[in-house]
Order: C-alpha cells, then structure tokens, then sequence
C-alpha cells in the first residue's frame, strides 16, 4: 500500500477499485451531513452506503405521537424536540394538534422542559423522551431531578431505544456499519470490539467533512484486509470506556424492554423504559394512558430502506404522496431520515 | 415633544378628544411635515415617471429587538420593497392595531423610530390611522405601511429576468433579524452578541443604480431567507441557481446558534439583505458600490444563474461536491436528536 | 441522531456550565463528566455535555489517514 501514502481520504475513496462494498451508515445525523456535504458524490460506483436506523425519530412508532396527542387532549402540555412535531401520527400530528389549540412547546433539552415543570406548576408537563444512548442521559437527568426535588408535574413518555440489538438484527444488511459517534461517545467502544469476534466490522465515526471522509478511507482501506475489524476514527471524542457515570445514570433510571422499530418490527429488548421507582413521572402510568396501537401506510418501503433492499426512490410513494411536507413513512418524517435527505438534497436528481 | 406615559384605552381609539390627543403626542409629533395635515387624505406631487406602490403589514413578537424595533421594520419593508423595483421611495402611509393597554412610551419609541428611519432615507410619512383593539386581540402593535416611489428612469429589475450566466450577489451576511428574533424570544436558553440586519436599502439600491441599470433582479430576503428568495427566482425565470457554500457570509456567532439547533442560515429571516442579479461583467463593480454604502458593507458574490436544472438551487459544497439545497419548508424548527 | 455540538467551556458552578460555541452562549450540565475545566472543550448534546474533546479534527484524520497508508 506504501504507493497510496500522501494520498487524501477522497483520494482513497475515489481510487477505491475493490468488490463491491455495502456501508452502512447506522447514525441519522451522518446521513443528514454525508447529503448535506454531498459526500457520496465522491464514491465509486461499487460503493454503497445504506442508511441505516439511526434516526430516532423515524424508528419511532406511529402510536407514539398518538399517545402523545392522547396527553396533549387530556390537556397536558406536550414538550418536545423540534424533530417531532410534524411527524405524523395516525391521523394528526402535534402541530395540527397545536393549531387546535393544544400546548406543545419545543424545548432544546428535557432539562429546559423540566424548568418549564417549575415555571408553571399549574399544568402538567410531559417530555417526549426520543432518542438513543446519546440523548438517554438527558432525559435521565431531567426525570431524576423531578423525583429528588419533588417536581410532581414533570412526567416522560418514553420511547428510547438502544443500539446494540439492533447492529445484531441489521448485521447482514452491511460489510460495514459507520458506527454513530455520539452513541459510542456515552457507551464506549467495547461493542464494536465484540462485534469483531461475531464477524461484524465497523468503523467509528465523526461528523466532520474530513472525519466522515477520513471514516469511509477506512473502511474501504481495511474491507480489502479480508478479515473483521473494528477502528475508532473518532478517538477525540470516543474513548473506550465512553462517559461511564452517562451510563450508570440510564441503568439507574431506566430498564430495557422489547420495543417496535417503525419500519423493522419489534426489536427484543433494544427499548427502554423507566424503572418502577420513576413510576410517578412515568406519563402512561400516571394518566393512566390506555394501549394506544397507530397504524402506518402499508404501502411504505421504508423497512427495506432502512436495511438498503432498496432505494428511496424505488417506493411507489416517494416524492409523490411522501415528501417531507407531508410524509408518509419513517424515513421522511425527519429531516434525517433516509428519504427525507434523499428528496431534499436530491439525491435522484443530481 | 411631550413625554408620553400611562397605557393606552379603548376610549383612545374611539375617535374622540383622546383618539386625538394620542395622535397628536405619539404620531404627529414625530411625523410632522406639511403633507402630513388633519385632513381626511394627503394631497401629493405625483411621481415624475413611472411610479411604484407597495404595502405590508408587520408583526414581531417580541416588538422590541436588539437592532430595531416594529417600528423601524414596518418602514424598512415597505421602503425596500420600493427600492427592489428602481424605485426611490417617496410617501409612506401607516396604519396602527394597538392592543388596549400597551404602555405608551412603548408606542412613542416605535414612532420616534419610524420618524428617524424615514428621515434617514428621505421618505415622507403622509397619512396615518389609529385603532385600538381589545385586550388580547392583538399581540401589541401591528402596523401596516403601505409606499409610493418613483421608478429610476431605465431600471426594471424582475423576478422573472435571471439568465444563465449571470452573478448572483446577497448585499451582506445572511440571517441575522431571523437569529435575533429566536435569541430574544428566549425559548432555547442560548445567548448570543446578534443584531437584526434591519435597514432601509434604497442608498445601497441607488449606488447600484449609479453604476449600470443593467440589472436583472433585485429582491429583498425578508421572511424565508436568502434561500426561499433563490427558489422563487428560479422558478419565475425558469432558470438553475448554483451557489458556492463557502462564500456565503455567515456571521460567527449566527453559525453558532444555528450549529446549535440544527438550522439552516440561508432559511433564517433577514430584514436589511437584498438578492440581486446581474450581468456577471457587472458584477464587480456592483459589489464595490455596494459595499461602500452603510448598509451593504459586507456585500459578496455567493453563486451564479445557470442552465442546467431550472427551478432547483444547486450547493457546491466545503468538499467540492453539488447538492441540492433544500427546499423551503415552512415553520423552523430545532433539529436536535 | 445525535446532533452534537463542539463548545469551549467559559465557566462552571454546581454541574452547570456556560459553553461558548462562536460566539453562542448556553447553560449545559457537565454533571456526567469527571474534572472539566474552563477553557476545555466538550460535545453538546441535548443541553448536556457528553464527552470531553481531546484534539481537532484535524489534526487527528491525519493520523488516521497516515497509520492506514503506511
């Protein structure tokens, strides 16, 4: 290999002439910036890179935003990430629920929700609680204070999920995943070194142009090496052990369990919910919420996007009933769904 | 001028002593001129040529902004809407909706800044209408202007006039009244040293003027951003935008907030940024004119019109690659997980 | 999924610290991180710091990209 040396991650990229390789970037966040930056612009035809599940949003089930709106009539006030508002349930979606009337305020952090709480004890206030081990601890923080300081109208309604079960139910839809950085920077690496004696290989990445560019350089790299492998091209911020008392804190407050991944099916135990000792902040407990199933368009092919059988394009629904001003299936829903990046950086078009 | 205080009634806007005494200290006060009478209308020279009108209505919650407030952005719209067509603005009308109850000192700062703003771009305010609605009717002030300018002989800069080949030139950094207006609104705890860009742009039309008339399209980038106005133009001339990511000027501090919530600043609001088109020849002298004017000091060429892909703007971005830049898409909202 | 931002840290008291990133200024929870000092750098997520940033971007891919070609 000594003649690539000097060679920039494009370079390596764009002079990649090796068998066909499916990447899979696992991180929505990825996706948005691999579109954004116009990075798969720089590949060789025989590379492909999947998006995979990371889109917390998109994996979100349908009966999610219908339980959400559930609280939202029952007069709570709904805090939420931007990301969720639009997102369809099965027939609205919060911002429609706001324009009736509804009090659904976006919050930047569950932290900001839970001063909200404070501010105004009058009204019952609930976070929807999205989002992997990144945004996990957050959530963690918020509930937690709201249980030592007494804040008895700070509630969550989760739906968290985690990533290693999912790697495992997506492992041969990829050579390679793109591990999200943030998820690994609360977990450490010490599942992707696992991952490597079952066969799986990967490579840790940034969300930089040039740790994005320098990541698939990797992986394209040591893909031809023919043996699994496993290297964080993110060591600034990911360290081995992770952020140890991030993890600690989820274990403390919250508990796995089987969870719906909107698109895949049911995941075992790659959810989350809140210990019983949250139970008072635990909004389907508290408001008594009854089982609130939604439906999703059968029509979608977001679960084969997700696990790269197809393109976004190939759906029937695509840019015609499904665009992000009024999305259909999971992957459009979010401005880093699969879908969505795809029409909005038009990814049939240039 | 009289000092104003106490808040303002219903009994305010019924038309009687009151009404006429808070036009008196609040309005006339500060828009005095003699076209300005008690008359049931303005009686004006018309235009020497072709004459221009436009009119718009503002509302901004909060009313008062670091940089400006609805005041100053009620004459800045309605200005600059004149000033994109050629037009040198001449008259300006205003209409109020005030809520019951807003302090009036609060009021007379909106109209002293509206007095100073017209003044300060030669624009005279000729007719006014109050009304005061009850609480909770309106959020504070709205105000409607409505203007009339005179059109510069030769120019006649259209949406629908972009041509391939042409330079693509914004008159400063993008999304600043859009990035202010979210900071003060304090709804995500950030803070951040940003002033809305708020400002009469005809000086800075005139200086174009000044330099050739050959010029295609003048927009002001006003709710929707910079990116909304080059979608619109694309599609009205049926033509393809390719802008080049790296010259687009972003305040620092913009860029922060922006990384923080996930958004976009070419979709932020501007108030004082204008859009404009023109032969790429003209281009370079377009830009010095430009930025020897108070309000277009940070005047830069970020694109160009092209043939391919008509309706769609193009990015060229940091790695050297072509994407699209998405489409407008309603409501802002904070990208976070 | 995760949009993280890279923010200096400008003071800190009690868990809480202001973070400054170009200019934009916000209150975060450094409460899952062990010794965090003003002037370091940390990853922002969701109103709290997940990681400590050790190094730029930079400078660290090309290492990377040297450690793979040679």
């Amino acid at each position: 290999m000594s003649e690539a040396k000097g060679k920039t991650a494009a370079q390596v990229l764009a002079d990649y002439d090796g068998p066909h390789l499916r990447i899979m970037e696992v991180c929505g966040t990825h996706t948005h910036e691999i579109f954004r930056l116009g990075i798969r612009k720089l590949l060789p035809p025989q590379v492909d890179l999947i998006s995979g599940p990371g889109c917390p949003v998109c994996v979100t089930q349908v009966g999610f935003i219908d339980e959400a709106l559930w609280l939202a009539d029952q007069g709570v006030t709904i805090t939420t990430f931007g990301d969720l508002v639009r997102v369809p349930g099965t027939t609205r979606s919060l911002a429609s629920a706001r324009a009736e009337g509804a009090r659904v305020q976006v919050v930047y952090s569950p932290l900001d929700a839970l001063d909200y709480a404070k501010a105004h004890p009058e009204e019952q206030v609930c976070f929807l609680s999205v989002g992997f081990e990144t945004t996990v601890p957050a959530s963690c923080l918020a509930v937690d204070q709201a249980l030592a300081q007494g804040v008895d109208n700070f509630s969550l309604l989760v739906a968290n999920k985690t990533m290693p079960n999912a790697y495992a139910a997506l492992k041969d839809s990829a050579d390679v995943f793109l591990y999200p950085g943030h998820v690994h920077a609360i977990t450490g690496t010490g599942l992707c070194e696992d991952l490597v004696e079952q066969g799986v290989s990967g490579v840790l990445a940034g969300f930089t142009a040039k740790e994005l560019l320098t990541a698939l350089a990797v992986a394209v790299t040591k893909a031809q090496e023919g043996k699994p492998f496993f290297v964080n091209a993110y060591p600034r911020v990911v360290k081995p052990e992770g952020t140890p008392a991030a993890v600690e804190l989820i274990e403390r407050v919250m508990e796995p369990c089987d969870t719906e991944w909107r698109g895949l099916g049911v995941i075992p135990q790659s959810g989350l919910r809140l210990r019983e000792a949250y139970a008072a902040h635990d909004a389907r407990k508290k408001f008594d919420m009854p089982h609130i199933e939604g439906k999703a368009n059968p029509a979608c092919r977001c679960g084969e996007v997700l696990q790269g059988h197809c393109k976004p394009s190939d759906c029937p629904l695509f840019g015609k009933v499904c665009t992000p001003q009024s999305p259909v299936g999971a992957c459009m829903v979010s401005g880093e769904g699969a879908c969505s990046a795809y029409y909005q950086y038009g990814g049939d078009l240039l | 001028m009289t000092e104003v205080s106490g808040k303002v009634t219903l009994a305010m806007g019924a038309g009687g002593k009151q009404t006429a005494k808070l036009i008196d200290e609040v309005f006339a006060a500060r828009f005095a001129s003699p076209l300005l009478t008690a008359d049931d209308a303005a009686v004006l020279e018309p235009p020497r040529g072709r004459m221009a009108m436009s009119t718009d209505g503002f509302i901004v919650s909060p009313s008062f902004f670091p940089g400006g407030n609805i005041g100053k952005l009620s004459i800045c719209g309605t200005v600059n809407d004149l000033a994109c067509m050629g037009a040198r603005p001449l008259y300006l009308t205003c209409g109020f909706v005030i809520e019951e109850g807003y302090p009036l000192d609060k009021l007379a700062q909106i109209a002293q800044a509206m007095a100073d703003t017209a003044a300060s771009c030669g624009v005279t305010l000729v007719a006014g209408d109050t009304k005061v609605a009850g609480k909770g009717q309106v959020d504070g002030v709205f105000i409607t202007t409505t203007g009339v300018g005179e059109i510069v002989e030769g120019a006649a800069p259209a949406g629908a006039k972009a041509r391939p080949g042409d330079a693509i030139i914004v008159t400063g950094d993008v999304g600043r009244h859009g990035c202010t207006i979210l900071l003060a609104r304090d709804d995500f705890g950030i803070e951040a040293d940003v002033t809305s860009d708020c400002a009469p742009l005809w000086d800075s039309v005139k200086a174009m003027l000044d330099v050739t008339d050959d010029i295609h399209v003048i927009r002001d980038a006003t709710r929707g951003g910079v990116g909304t106005v080059l979608y619109e133009i694309a599609s009205q001339s049926g033509v393809g935008v390719r802008l080049d990511a790296a010259s687009v000027p972003v305040d620092p501090a913009v860029h922060g907030v922006c990384s923080m919530l996930g958004l976009e600043p070419l979709y932020l609001a501007c108030e004082g940024r204008l859009v404009v088109i023109a032969p790429k020849e003209q281009a370079p002298a377009l830009v010095e004119a430009l930025r020897a004017c108070p309000n277009s000091g940070g005047a830069a060429i970020i694109g160009e019109v092209t043939d391919d892909r008509p309706g769609w703007v193009v990015m060229r971005t940091e790695i050297g690659a072509e994407t699209l830049l998405p489409q407008p898409g309603g409501e802002l909202l904070p990208r976070i997980c | 999924m995760c949009v993280g931002l890279s923010a200096k840290v400008v003071r800190i008291a009690d868990g809480m610290a202001m973070v400054d990133a170009s200019g934009a200024k916000r209150e975060i929870s450094v409460q899952l991180l062990n010794d965090v000092e003003p002037g370091d750098y940390v990853m922002v997520h969701a109103g709290i710091a997940i990681a400590k940033i050790t190094d730029e971007d930079e400078h660290e891919t090309d290492e990377l990209m040297e450690g793979l070609l040679a």
